[in-house]
């Protein structure tokens, strides 16, 4: 039974804030539930997003998620 | 921002061919800034090693795509190249522009940008090159409510759909290609402008099987339009280009070319299934692979048939580093009608993302799924029944294998028996 979506975010968020690597592809937030389609993931890691909770980060070729604040960021490196 | 000494850069501009860096010379008198890319780029040479740091945080707000960050790692030495993001557009279908929206992109893109662009390279979409990040906001704003222009795919989205000219100027396109082009990009807003998938995924929409966007080497699902019906012949055209009188494949080769038959086109059918039959072109419709060849070299003579929709493929992707890949044929036939919003090509994707978000490992194309689980795998999870045309070589390579459970009686056999009626 998944979770809501309310929930599902809040497990993400907390996923992303204390994972080891700052920076996270969507695959990596399935196991948040795993009882969640891909889809109703990827909807909740966009809300955050803008929600500004978090950020995403691209290469141009490929989309990150990173907790506010953690992910890597040219501009102040 | 100064002039650099640049003797590599200028090296650049001998020869009879257009050169970048003389656009980029005349480009700088107007944005100054084009003088440190010159200037980078000779130190990249002398180095030997890029001075561009790619990728980051940038973009517009409610956006997950369409900005590209790069920074220089230099910034002291080249101030005008200290930020230097790529902007995507969303290009029109068939890329029919007209000259006052390129004159309007031209000016905002000198407003907020170094006014550098890049038509439809290899991304595909209308790349504006070099803006720094205070300015992504301004030009958003204007591209959208003045311009009414939209940003498109980067990252993990899918990207800017792309479609040859279609039915606007094609007489062989089998389906209305910028209405399935254009229609799939409304469908999928949300998917070209915030990440979704595994990795990149692109569509791509082609009229007939001459693929002019050569959909089957670079999309992920490539849709060409196709027939399941017979090629339709003219044979007193056919009459005619026998006798000369009409030039072959459209004037391409040349106001006077004139058609041998026998050599230009039945000999070089792919699957032999044409003949000439008392002055009558005869073709096995069953055995034509759709190659286009024979309506190429003769379109007054020959059309596709009636009967028309298109072909789905998957899995081709172009990547510089490890090599090209082509796309499978997974359904022959489907129907392509604007009326019904293409839902049975729309039905179809959703069963690929569904199946690829939740199996495709990170930064692994669907093509690379597709060839990690197998054929038979991918056709029974996306619930397409094997056919032949699956495969290249069927009798030589029987690339679909049975279940046990799909064969009659099982592979439960009695050796014994069958050796005594087959000694080794």
């Amino acid at each position: 039974m998944a979770v809501s979506k309310e929930e599902l975010k809040k497990l993400i968020l907390e996923k992303a804030i204390n994972a080891p690597k700052p920076q996270l592809y969507v695959k990596d937030f399935y196991e948040c539930d795993p009882d969640a389609k891909p889809r109703e993931v990827k909807n909740a890691a966009n809300e955050l997003v803008k929600e500004g909770k978090m950020d995403f980060w691209s290469s141009g070729s490929t989309t990150m998620y990173a907790a506010k604040g953690r992910a890597k960021n040219e501009e102040t490196r | 921002m100064a002039k650099h000494n640049t003797p590599m850069m200028d090296e650049l501009e001998k020869g009879p061919w257009p050169s970048f860096v003389t656009d980029l010379k005349r480009q700088a008198e107007k944005s100054p800034q084009c003088w440190d890319i010159l200037g980078q780029m000779e130190l990249s040479f002398k180095d030997k090693i890029t001075h561009w740091k790619h990728g980051g945080i940038v973009g517009v707000f409610g956006y997950g795509g369409g900005i590209v960050g790069r920074y220089s790692d230099v910034p002291a030495q080249f101030p005008g190249v200290a930020h230097f993001h790529t902007v995507r557009l969303n290009q029109p279908s068939s890329k029919f522009y007209n000259t006052t929206k390129l004159r309007q992109v031209c000016d905002l893109w000198e407003k907020y940008g170094s006014g550098m662009t890049n038509m439809h390279g290899s991304t595909g979409d209308l790349v504006l090159l070099g803006t720094r990040t205070e300015h992504l906001e301004p030009l958003f704003y204007d591209l959208t409510h003045d311009l009414n222009w939209d940003l498109g795919g980067s990252g993990s989205n899918l990207r800017t759909p792309s479609c040859c000219l279609g039915k606007a100027r094609c007489e062989w396109a089998c389906y209305d290609t910028q209405a399935a082009c254009h229609g799939m990009t409304m469908h999928y807003q949300d998917e070209i402008h915030r990440p979704a998938f595994p990795y990149k995924f692109k569509f791509k929409f082609s009229g007939c099987p001459n693929d002019c966007v050569a959909s089957i080497a670079r999309s992920d699902l490539s849709v060409i339009g196709n027939w399941r019906d017979n090629i339709r012949i003219d044979q007193a055209a056919v009459k005619e280009y026998a006798a000369g009188n009409y030039v072959a494949n459209g004037g391409a080769h040349g106001p006077k070319s004139t058609l041998d038959i026998q050599k230009d086109v039945i000999d070089l059918c792919p699957t032999g299934c044409m003949w000439l039959e008392g002055g009558e072109l005869k073709i096995d419709n069953a055995e034509c692979t759709r190659c286009m060849h024979c309506i190429n070299m003769m379109p007054r003579a020959l059309r596709p048939g009636v009967v028309q929709g298109a072909t789905i493929l998957c899995g081709a992707k172009a990547p510089i580093l490890d090599g090209a890949q082509l796309a499978t044929m997974i359904v022959p036939f489907i129907e392509m009608d604007p009326n019904n919003d293409f839902e049975q090509l729309v039905e179809f994707i959703e069963s690929v993302w569904d199946w690829w978000m939740e199996n495709g490992k990170n930064r692994e194309r669907l093509g690379e799924t597709m060839q990690r689980v197998g054929l038979p795998t991918f056709l029974k999870v996306i619930n397409v029944d094997p056919i032949p045309q699956h495969v290249k070589e069927p009798r030589s390579n029987p690339y679909v294998f049975w279940a046990e459970e799909e064969v009659e009686g099982g592979f439960e056999r009695d050796v014994k028996e069958f050796r005594a009626r087959n000694a080794m």
